[in-house]
């Protein structure tokens, strides 16, 4: 128990053992095991039902745990309110509907934790937002509302208000899943030039080319277990998993 | 002809201008019948009523009145002692709707059981007997000479005692003036495009202002205090009575008190309703941006929910605009009581209720207009949201 808190491994950003959580009587994820160092990728992958979202949202107390361990970057995620807090702090998370403030304008939404939490000066938070909404390429939105955008432009929207809570870590809930077809690429580049930024990535997604390009590691779920974990070539092409297998053809094959 | 009648807009004017002639005919007719009823009872129809004196005392006035006043002053003070039974009423319900609705979104179980035993109690008996309970109780309280005191406040069967200042009327209005000038200045000032300056530059400025109106709000009070007395006037029992203060009396207590909580128990369902529109995605993205519980609440959950309970608080305020004719009922002197009283004492029936009910007209429709300009002005822009 002490060895894990205690002896913190500066290069483990995440670790979670032996984790369960039910939703009632239904049992959402058995016993997940889970590793992740600073600087890596990951993509989790898996039918529907099957416990990816539920997983990453426990890493940030959007969901609570009901027994394991999570240890996010040395401070155990417990009943602590500070630690939750300070885990918060470090954990920067992109929602699938995107989740926008639509009553702030672009520029509100970036600055609002900054300024709130980080207790940043508005010039200094301001800087800060336009940094980063140039790097998702839609600094010329800054004074529009959200729901004057796109959903690709929302989405990237939600990504710079993300990253100015400099987070050590990104959490990725089917980023594109709810976006036009023809917007799903300008979502995945920027998170293709976060990860070569060298950003810790925890995503859930059913983009295998997203995967094959940045992933370290993909990870399969299935029934709320981790079915399997592999560098991606080994993942897509050599798999000995029948349910992998089976996967892979549904999603590869239409 | 007829293809003129065949014409779709051809014929939709022409069905227009019967039902219009249809109905204006209708109304003249009325007006006719009324008057020939009117003059064989002897009673001249038409507004002359309203400059004569009208020889009967009103029971509760912000203005000077007296039996010698004629008709329009008294449907003055009507209509005010409306607007100030009405805006007592809207304030203390919204204040009691907030809270009872907040218990009931609340995750405490005994919160959301004592929140929803309000609502279920207080919303299915009738506004007017809620009225006569409060009126009896108050009327049942101990006479003056028992009261019960605390902080020189009084409460007895004669009504409310409640300490004041020893200033001249106009000096109190004029400090209340200041007082709001205090609060609305630092807004505008913080909020104007006219000064050029960034907002948050702004802070010495409205600081400066409050300050300013706030001592203009002292040094009125000071210019217009009465020669010779204390600051306050407590209420002081002297003999049988209370002497000293300011007398609320038994039927406005219990009109404002009945109002706040029937009304609050409507604006509670309200605020829930408002609550539960506000997106589960947004209270989970300001979580997982580490905002506090508080700041959740102060910069999502509020300024979201407020926009879903607008409109339709707008149409509860209207509602109880309305029910504060109600007055009637405990010898409240509001406007519908005085339009009553005149209406025995002159005759002018249908004068009296036209002038009612145009009265009641502006006062909700100004209201309506109101918020249906925040509404405007702080509507979500754009139409691509999700989610």
């Amino acid at each position: 128990m002490a060895t894990l808190a205690q002896s913190p491994n500066p290069d483990i950003a995440l670790r979670i053992e032996g984790m369960n959580k039910y939703f009632g009587n239904f049992h959402a994820l058995r016993n997940i095991d889970l590793t992740v160092t600073r600087g890596e990728k990951i993509v989790v992958c898996g039918p529907s039902g099957s416990g990816k979202s539920t997983m990453i949202r426990c890493i940030n107390r959007l969901e609570e745990h009901n027994s394991g361990r999570i240890v996010v970057l040395g401070t155990e995620l417990n009943d602590d309110v500070g630690n939750i807090d300070e885990i918060r702090r470090e954990v920067g998370m992109v929602f699938q509907h995107f989740n926008l403030f639509p009553h702030m304008s672009v520029l509100e939404n970036c600055v609002l934790a900054p300024m709130l939490v980080r207790k940043l000066p508005r010039q200094q938070a301001e800087e800060m937002a336009l940094r980063f909404l140039e790097k998702v390429r839609i600094p010329e939105q800054a004074s529009k509302y959200p729901g004057q955008l796109s959903g690709g432009q929302q989405q990237r929207v939600a990504i710079a208000r993300a990253l100015c809570m400099q987070p050590q870590i990104m959490l990725f809930d089917e980023p594109t899943s709810a976006l036009d077809p023809e917007m799903i690429s300008e979502v995945l580049d920027v998170m293709v030039t976060l990860a070569a930024d060298g950003m810790t990535m925890i995503c859930v997604t059913h983009e295998m080319g997203f995967a094959r390009r940045v992933a370290d590691r993909v990870i399969f779920m299935d029934r709320g277990e981790i079915i399997e974990e592999a560098p991606p070539e080994t993942f897509f092409t050599a798999s000995r998993n029948e349910r992998t297998r089976q996967f892979l053809s549904q999603i590869l094959n239409h | 002809m007829g293809s003129l009648l065949r014409n779709q807009k051809a014929r939709n004017a022409l069905l227009q201008a019967v039902f219009v002639g249809a109905l204006g005919s209708l109304v003249i007719a009325g007006a006719l019948i009324a008057q020939q009823n009117m003059a064989a009872q002897g009673i001249t129809s038409g507004f002359d009523f309203l400059f004569k004196p009208t020889g009967w005392e009103v029971t509760f006035s912000l203005l000077p009145a007296k039996p010698t006043d004629p008709y329009w002053w008294y449907f003055l003070i009507g209509i005010i002692n409306t607007l100030f039974l009405g805006a007592f009423g809207l304030v203390t319900a919204t204040i009691v709707g907030t809270v009872v609705g907040l218990a009931r979104t609340s995750s405490n179980d005994l919160a959301r059981l004592l929140g929803r035993s309000y609502v279920d109690v207080f919303r299915n008996i009738p506004l007017i007997l809620q009225v006569f309970f409060w009126n009896a109780l108050i009327t049942h309280l101990p006479p003056p000479r028992e009261a019960h005191e605390a902080w020189g406040f009084a409460l007895t069967s004669r009504g409310l005692y409640v300490p004041i200042l020893n200033v001249h009327g106009l000096a109190f209005a004029g400090a209340m003036v200041a007082l709001l000038a205090a609060i609305v200045l630092p807004i505008w000032l913080g909020r104007t495009a006219r000064l050029g300056s960034p907002p948050e530059q702004r802070r010495p400025l409205q600081l400066a202002a409050a300050i300013l109106a706030l001592a203009c709000a002292v040094l009125i009070l000071f210019l217009g205090r009465l020669p010779d007395t204390a600051l306050m006037n407590v209420p002081a029992l002297r003999g049988l009575n209370l002497q000293g203060g300011l007398r609320v009396p038994p039927e406005f207590t219990a009109l404002v008190v009945a109002i706040a909580i029937y009304g609050g128990s409507y604006i509670a369902e309200i605020v829930r309703g408002g609550f539960k529109a506000v997106g589960r995605g947004q209270v989970e993205a300001a979580n997982s941006l580490g905002l506090t519980p508080w700041q959740v609440f102060s910069r999502v959950r509020l300024p979201l929910a407020l926009r879903a309970m607008l409109p339709i608080l707008a149409n509860q305020y209207v509602w109880l605009m309305k029910a504060t004719t109600l007055g009637i009922a405990v010898g409240f002197a509001d406007f519908f009581m005085i339009v009553a009283l005149t209406i025995n004492h002159s005759g002018q029936t249908l004068e009296a209720i036209g002038i009612l009910m145009a009265g009641f007209l502006i006062i909700n429709l100004s209201l309506a207009a109101l918020f249906n300009r925040i509404n405007k002005a702080i509507a979500l822009k754009g139409n691509q949201l999700r989610g």
